[in-house]
């Protein structure tokens, strides 16, 4: 009896989880084992393919636009990352206070961009943007701040600063909604006892809540970075990746290899080594990070 | 106690044999409709094709359903660049929906080399003599047909009345073909045109072109990404002679800087900043319905400059479609029959032409529809310049590797006007990246 419970006991925990784990051996585990297959086959996504070994890898890694991919993906990660973490810290510790008023309709504001279809988003941008008569260029010019209209989506320079800001525009929202979780675990005691020995609300945030949501700014910069790298429908839409594949992205390379060029397993090879590197980029952060608290 | 467990192991393989069905629900409810299509039961075909495309089809619709009423169809409507990815993972599947697809020439010859359309090589048989030539080199593979014309762009210069009688221009569509001849004529009238007007000669993007004007200049030429032989061509000295041209007329500030068939492109026709449209016979429907409605009356349509008078061809082909069927289809008969009715029949064709713009594949110079004035082109019979162009087309395929080649062009031109590299240059780093990309010569 008891032998038999002890077995039932074993095995319940088993059963209880197997919903998740059997969707996920069939809708990512296979995939993945699936795609490292692809990638040491020559495939055009129908019919045969052929064995071929390594050769994908080899010709990736003589790839220059694989490497600009990642240049570029860095790029715009140092143009917004930091800028939203900021400006997400600020607006939260703002929401996150006693004087502010309108929290509600501020804290909706910032994050209604987050849920906003992204390719609505994206075809709005292109109207802005446009060069001849775009709404951003005529607001500056009317007010004197540029003589001749920005190339928002035509120099590989400001092709990059529009995608970066579109991703802040729809990200920084959500970043702050995390950090705000974040203060909300300080203890009001820190800063009553900052209070009492004399330091001002501007010391306070720079000794208190930035060391006490590290954890929290932590875990936005990892999804931020998997987020940077793997962009797609932004500049897919912006600037289809151009001018110059200034706004490539791995993940915009793999889907012009695949679903364009037909070249399946280029783009499998181009998904395994993006798979790598970003775990070892997470890995690293999260070492760098760490302070063994 | 032991019943429980066996309960257990139930309910697990309940969950598996589930998402096994989920997975496979698709095919088993195919197999069943196919079940039904024997015998006097309706056979339902679903048709993948985009709006603009099924405009055309629903006009001949109801004598379809008239000739065939066992018959049903369904149209599903997507764009294109969708409707072939999602149909890459149908044939992946073997999925037997959809029936037919809609497929643009210049992606024709990929997906036929994806091995999924039914050879049809028999059934198109009759028609082959009946469409223009340059048509079934996509089609083809192997010597097996898998796709049948549908519509073509024969390529012509859509030209402002206004804006040329300004710049001391004619303006009757004859005497313009008199006067702009060759593609140097065209150079001196777009001087004439910025110099009396303000206005620029046509729209093209310095840094993201859709490479359509450079690509009409090479067809007319037979010259293309690929020679005859399909070894990449693009470094040849006849190219780039083409694109020496376009960069001098983009360096005199000559062109409108916006890609082509964007909106912002479509506002210099708006507002007047673009005298001429060198382009497909689709773009009537464009520019009167979409971004000129309030100009009737001031665009006319002439031929397209060629490179030297004595050049043999002066027409190009931009675009255009085919229809194809699923390889794994459960009804290709019905899908020929529909296929048949809709583009092997002239009254059909010349139908979807008259009202949907979309000028026939079929060679039809003998019909009175094309002799038609068109009210918004200053009662020009344009149909007639079209079926000109059409028959001076040079014999020419898209070929498989288009979509990439097209794309590195776009950076050709990005390095030049960004970059200050040299044309040569520039083109010899395409060739190159073509080649090892294409696995060509």
């Amino acid at each position: 009896m008891t032998s038999r419970l002890n077995k039932q006991l074993k095995i319940a925990p088993y059963i209880y989880i197997s919903p998740y784990f059997i969707l996920f051996f069939v809708f990512s585990l296979y995939p993945i084992l699936y795609s490292i297959y692809i990638s040491f086959t020559d495939w055009n996504g129908s019919g045969e393919k052929t064995f071929i070994g390594f050769e994908n890898y080899v010709q990736l890694f003589g790839d220059k636009n694989f490497w600009l991919s990642l240049w570029n993906s860095s790029i715009i990660f140092l143009m917004y990352v930091p800028l939203m973490l900021f400006l997400g810290l600020i607006f939260a510790s703002m929401l996150n206070s006693n004087w502010m008023v309108g929290k509600g309709f501020f804290r909706m504001a910032l994050f209604v961009p987050n849920f906003v279809s992204v390719v609505a988003v994206s075809f709005v941008f292109v109207l802005l943007l446009n060069t001849q008569n775009g709404l951003f260029n005529s607001v500056l010019r009317n007010i004197g701040l540029i003589d001749n209209p920005i190339p928002w989506l035509e120099s590989p320079w400001w092709a990059r600063i529009s995608v970066s800001i579109m991703v802040l525009y729809r990200w920084l929202g959500y970043n702050m909604l995390l950090l705000m979780t974040g203060l909300q675990n300080i203890s009001k005691d820190l800063y009553e006892a900052a209070y009492v020995d004399g330091a001002t609300k501007i010391k306070s945030f720079f000794f208190i809540t930035i060391p006490l949501v590290k954890k929290m700014l932590l875990f936005c910069t990892v999804l931020s970075t998997i987020g940077t790298f793997s962009l797609f429908t932004e500049p897919f839409i912006l600037t289809q990746g151009g001018p110059l594949n200034s706004t490539l992205t791995p993940v915009l390379m793999l889907y012009t290899e695949s679903f364009q060029n037909f070249n399946f397993g280029y783009a499998s090879s181009i998904a395994v080594c993006f798979f790598i590197l970003m775990m070892t980029i997470s890995l690293i952060q999260m070492r760098v990070f760490d302070d063994k608290e | 106690m032991r019943k429980k467990s066996i309960a257990y192991l139930l309910i697990a393989c309940l969950m598996i044999s589930l998402l096994a069905t989920a997975c496979s629900g698709n095919k088993n409810n195919n197999s069943s409709a196919a079940g039904q299509g024997k015998g006097d039961e309706k056979v339902k075909l679903v048709v993948w094709t985009w709006e603009t495309a099924k405009d055309g089809l629903d006009l001949n619709m109801e004598a379809f359903q008239a000739k065939y009423p066992n018959i049903e169809v369904e149209f599903q409507n997507m764009k294109s660049t969708d409707l072939y990815s999602k149909y890459l993972i149908t044939s992946n599947t073997e999925d037997a929906v959809p029936d037919i697809i809609t497929v643009e020439s210049t992606n024709l010859a990929q997906i036929v080399q994806i091995d999924s359309l039914l050879d049809i090589t028999d059934k198109v048989a009759p028609y082959k003599d009946k469409m223009s030539p340059y048509k079934w080199e996509d089609a083809t593979k192997d010597g097996k047909t898998y796709a049948m014309p549908w519509d073509s762009g024969p390529v012509v210069m859509f030209y402002r009345n206004d804006l040329f009688a300004q710049a001391g221009l004619p303006t009757d569509p004859v005497e313009v073909s008199q006067k702009i001849q060759t593609w140097e004529d065209y150079y001196e009238a777009a001087k004439l045109v910025k110099e009396k007007t303000g206005a620029f000669m046509y729209g093209d993007s310095k840094t993201n072109s859709s490479n359509r004007v450079f690509e009409s200049m090479m067809w007319q030429r037979g010259l293309w990404y690929f020679d005859d032989q399909g070894k990449v061509a693009v470094d040849s000295p006849e190219i780039q002679e083409i694109a020496d041209y376009l960069i001098k007329m983009q360096q005199e500030n000559l062109v409108y800087d916006a890609r082509a068939n964007t909106d912002q492109w479509g506002n210099g026709i708006r507002d007047g900043q673009v005298a001429t449209v060198v382009g497909g016979s689709w773009h009537d429907a464009i520019i009167e319905n979409q971004y000129s409605p309030a100009d009737s009356g001031k665009w006319s349509v002439a031929m397209m400059p060629k490179w030297s008078k004595d050049d043999k061809y002066s027409g190009a082909n931009q675009g255009g479609s085919n229809l194809a069927i699923n390889k794994n289809s459960k009804h290709p008969e019905e899908a020929w029959q529909f296929i048949e009715f809709m583009l092997g029949s002239e009254e059909n064709q010349v139908k979807m032409m008259s009202d949907a713009g979309l000028f026939p594949a079929m060679m039809i110079d003998n019909n009175p529809a094309i002799d038609e004035p068109s009210t918004y082109f200053n009662n020009q019979a344009i149909r007639k310049v079209y079926a000109d162009s059409l028959a001076n087309t040079y014999p020419l395929a898209y070929t498989s590797d288009f979509p990439m080649a097209n794309k590195l062009m776009t950076d050709v031109w990005a390095k030049v006007f960004l970059n200050n590299s040299s044309l040569e240059q520039a083109l010899k780093e395409m060739a190159d990246e073509l080649r090892s990309k294409t696995k060509r010569e």
